[in-house]
Formats: structure tokens, C-alpha cells, sequence
């Protein structure tokens, strides 16, 4: 289900791009974007950052579904892709680096869940 | 001298033994050293090929490639739950007996047996011949000689290692020698939350080795995705154990959780730097590492030859982050497949799982800047350009390798 917890239905925008169920999914979303789209999701998303993770709490792995299960996709996601916004000033690549598409994630396709 | 731990050398005593002089480059591009090194290191030390919770039940089984040998190991565990490998061959005509996908291949023998898909022979998870589908029609034919080639194997702390020769000249514990020790006790097993990355490197796997094991790169490699780390390194604590050695990162801590207090690091990091379950561990360290019980620690970094590099962080560090692994497995001279795996403690809910995933891709990340250099390395080292390298107090374990290298490569049978 891609809707979000009523509390952080502001964050509905972010959810079909970044909201993604594994991590070559996110990775390939993490690759491709810009400095505005870090910058937005990250600056959006990081003062609601401590009510994600109180309600994300709640939930040992397995037993997440349907809104809470997006959200933890979305946080995922967040928690990715934040180096990006923090350190590499809004860059998709990782300053000076090999290229990250040769890396092979061995679990990129398991479904966090 | 291999494996065995020397009498403890000092820097002060010629830098450890080893001298100041740099290194040939030649053993990095050379094919004919290359082929040597398979013959005298790969296919006669002991080689770690898995953990054991990769075949945690009765009848799992992990297949490695091992590219160098032109071979791959079974390795899998019987009904006597003993961990036993094998080569990937079929006795018969040398069918893959378990098809393959890609450098690991995971799966469980029903029934605890194995058939080769060619024409049929069906092989015990203890490398014994069940059955061969009409084995009358074969002539003065024993089936108990056509067992699977078993690969000698042992397991030390929850790694499983194997050796090719079949008639090593040490056990796994007298190769590891005072290794075994200096790492023994720590909990791995416990550290099952795990993350791997693979690549191909075009490089020879001695300029990826070296290129992990060594202190002096922090401070401008990883000055992007570790600023805090990279201005605050202090590399010591060496020790050598024959062909192996080790030594310790610390960094000057600051305020904030571990690495660099950026806003999202310090509240995830800091999430799992106060979890009992993830925060550090002194106590939980093998005695001789951090002997100091500084809270100053950062990770125990060693080097197994040839080609493991294993360390353990207890959760200083990466904040959660239990102990890490490198290796790397020639395919040529010239390329490399690199494995990275980062391990932690099952996370107990989402948000903790939120914050592994935060550190591992922090960690990831260094892992992109650490593989940045490699190729480039090997270019300039085929381009007969340079001849030597030197090398720096830092950089003493690749010292260390490299004259252990020459050891094996040079000793006769």
C-alpha cells in the first residue's frame, strides 16, 4: 500500500520515488537523482525523523504491512540516501569513488520487510 | 617460520624485521608470478570459503567458485553435522554436480543427497556414491572409488576455511598460528545481520589487498564519506604472526556518535551507540585487542594471508557495526572479484533496521572510495613506469605480506 501513517502524510510526495521496497531498488533511485531531489526529501523528512523512528519501534522485522511497511521503506530510503545530502553536497555519486553500478548488492533483491 | 608466531618483533628492531626498503612492483603484473602464486599460495594455504551459519542446517550447502583453480567447492554440511567440501565434479564425466549461479550458490540437498543432472549418479552430503543409474553396465566398477574429491576443510571461530592440497603441510590452526589466538573468543557468531557487496576489480588482488590494509589512506580517501575519522586516525597496536598480521585504528573521539556527527549519523548512529545490544563492547573484545580498553577504539585490522582481512569493531566505530570482512580471489592477473561484508546484530525492530542501514551505506560508501584507487593502481603498475613502491610505518602489514609473498612464491616443494 503506498500511503503513509496519518502523521507523516506530509511525506506523501516522496513515496512513489523513494519508497521502495529493496535495496537495488533504492539504490537505482539513489543513482539517478539530483541535488534538488536530495535536498528536498532530505530536508523535508529529517525534522520528522525522530517520530518515524519512535513509531517504526514498535514494530519488530516481519511484522510490518500495508502504511507502516511504506513507511519503513520510505525511512530506508532516507537513511540511504542521506550521506548524499550531508557529505557529498547534494552529488548522486560518492565524491572521487569507483562507480557504484559495478557494485553487486547480494541481497539487493530481498524485500525488506 | 610460516604461521608459526615469531618471537615479537619491535619497530625498533629493522621495522618489525622487515626493513625500509620499498617493494617490487613485478609480483602485481606479473603473469608468469601470477600462475606461480596460484600453484605455491592459493592451492596450499587455507582459504576461508564461508561462515558457518551459511549452512546452518543438516544438508546446506554454499558453492564457492574459485576461479584460480578452475574448480568450485561444495561445501556442506552431512547428517553427522560435519562440515565437509568438495570439489564441484562430477566423478563421472565432470558435470557440475550442483549447478552454479554466479560466484555463491546457495541451497539444501533433499534427503541429503546430491545428483549430477549429466546422468544421474547420486552422491551422499558425505561425498560417498548412493547410487549409479545402470552401474551394471559399467565393467570392474567399484562406486565406493568414485566418492566426490573431498577438499580438505576446518573450521576455526564459525569460519570455514579450506585447503586444496591434499596433503597440507599445516593444520588450519598451526596456519593461523598466534592469529588464531589474537582473535579467538569474539563473538562472531552472534552477528548475523550481514551485508555483501561483490565486484570485479581489474586489478591484480595483491593492489586490492594492499590497498585495504593499510591506515595512511584514511585521511584523504575517505575524507568524504569520513571527515571525522579521517582527521583523527591514529594506526598502531602492529603485530606480526608470520605470513599474517594485525594492528588497530583509533581515532581521537569527539562529541556525537562515533564517526562524524552529521544530523541523520548522530541520531542513528547514536540510536545504536546506546542499544545494549549494538552499542560497544569492551568487554567482548579478545583480551590482547584494545589492550589498553581505550574508548578511543575504532577496529582491529588484520591481515590473514592471503586474502581475508577481517575486523572487528565490537560497535566502536561504525556505530553498531559488530566486525567486518574483506576478500579478494584472483581470476587473472589482472582481475579480482572483491567481497565486502559488513555484520551486525539482528536488529530488534523497524527503526533499529533503519539504522543499520545508515551505517552500512555510510560504510558502503568508504568501500566505493577505497575501490576507486585499485584500477588505477594496476594501470600504472603494468605501464612499467614505476619499478618500486615505498612504503610508509603505516603500511607495514602490506610490508609484511609482500615478504611473506616472496617466501612462498620462491620456496621450492
Amino acid at each position: 500500500m503506498n500511503i503513509l501513517p496519518t502523521e507523516f502524510s506530509s511525506l506523501s510526495r516522496f513515496v512513489e520515488k523513494w519508497a521502495k521496497p529493496t535495496e537495488n531498488l533504492r539504490t537505482e533511485q539513489r543513482i539517478s537523482s539530483s541535488k534538488e531531489e536530495f535536498m528536498e526529501f532530505y530536508e523535508n523528512t529529517l525534522p520528522l525523523l525522530d517520530g518515524i523512528l519512535e513509531y517504526l519501534s514498535r514494530y519488530p522485522l516481519g511484522t510490518l504491512s500495508g502504511s507502516d511497511l511504506c513507511l519503513y521503506h520510505l525511512a530506508l530510503s532516507f537513511a540511504e540516501m542521506a550521506p548524499h545530502a550531508e557529505l557529498y553536497k547534494g552529488s548522486a555519486d560518492v565524491p572521487f569513488s569507483f562507480e557504484a553500478s559495478r557494485f553487486v548488492t547480494i541481497h539487493g533483491d530481498e524485500i525488506d520487510s | 617460520m610460516k604461521g608459526i608466531a615469531e618471537t615479537e618483533k619491535k619497530k625498533s628492531d629493522n621495522n618489525y624485521g622487515l626493513g625500509f626498503d620499498p617493494i617490487d612492483v613485478d609480483p602485481l603484473i606479473s603473469e608468469h608470478l601470477y600462475k606461480l602464486e596460484n600453484e605455491k599460495i592459493f592451492k596450499k594455504t587455507w582459504l576461508k570459503v564461508a561462515r558457518v551459519e551459511e549452512v546452518s542446517e543438516i544438508g546446506g550447502f554454499k558453492v564457492k567458485k574459485l576461479d584460480f583453480a578452475n574448480t568450485s567447492a561444495i561445501i556442506v554440511r552431512g547428517k553427522d553435522n560435519q562440515i565437509r567440501a568438495f570439489h564441484n565434479i562430477c566423478t563421472h564425466r565432470g558435470n557440475k554436480v550442483i549447478p552454479e549461479e554466479g560466484n555463491e550458490t546457495f541451497g539444501k540437498a533433499k534427503a541429503n543427497v546430491m545428483t549430477c543432472r549429466f546422468h544421474g549418479w547420486v552422491f551422499d552430503t558425505d561425498g560417498s556414491v548412493r547410487s549409479v543409474p545402470k552401474e551394471e553396465e559399467f565393467e570392474s566398477f567399484d562406486k565406493g572409488c568414485y566418492g566426490l574429491k573431498e577438499i580438505n576443510c576446518d573450521v576455526w571461530e564459525g569460519f570455514v576455511f579450506i585447503n586444496l592440497d591434499q596433503n597440507p603441510s599445516q593444520t588450519l590452526r598451526e596456519y593461523l598460528g598466534g592469529m588464531a589466538d589474537h582473535f579467538s573468543g569474539y563473538k562472531y557468531g552472534e552477528s548475523t545481520y550481514a551485508f555483501t557487496y561483490r565486484t570485479v576489480l581489474n586489478c591484480n588482488w595483491k593492489v586490492a589487498l594492499y590497498a585495504f590494509t593499510e591506515g595512511y589512506h584514511v585521511e584523504t580517501i575517505h575524507a568524504g564519506t569520513l571527515p571525522g575519522l579521517a582527521q583523527t586516525i591514529v594506526h598502531k597496536d602492529f603485530k606480526l604472526f608470520g605470513p599474517h598480521s594485525t594492528s588497530a585504528v583509533y581515532s581521537k573521539r569527539r562529541e556525537g556518535a562515533g564517526i562524524e556527527p552529521t544530523p541523520v549519523t548522530a541520531k542513528l548512529g547514536g540510536m545504536l551507540k546506546e542499544s545494549p545490544i549494538h552499542g560497544p563492547k569492551l568487554d567482548e573484545l579478545p583480551k590482547s585487542i584494545n589492550p589498553e580498553k581505550s574508548d578511543d577504539f575504532q577496529f582491529e585490522f588484520p591481515t590473514i594471508f592471503p586474502n581475508l582481512v577481517k575486523h572487528v569493531c565490537a560497535g566502536f566505530s561504525y556505530p553498531g557495526l559488530s566486525y567486518f570482512t574483506h576478500q579478494f580471489w584472483p581470476m587473472g592477473v589482472g582481475k579480482t572479484v572483491w567481497e565486502g561484508t559488513n555484520y551486525f546484530h539482528k536488529p530488534k525492530n523497524a527503526a533499529e533496521a533503519v539504522a543499520i542501514a545508515h551505517v552500512n551505506a555510510l560504510h558502503r560508501n568508504a568501500w566505493l572510495e577505497d575501490t576507486g584507487t585499485m584500477e588505477d593502481t594496476f594501470e600504472a603498475a603494468s605501464s612499467g613506469v614505476l619499478d618500486r613502491m615505498p612504503l610508509m610505518t603505516e603500511e607495514l602489514m602490506i610490508r609484511n605480506t609482500h615478504a611473506h609473498w616472496h617466501q612462498y612464491v620462491t620456496e621450492s616443494e
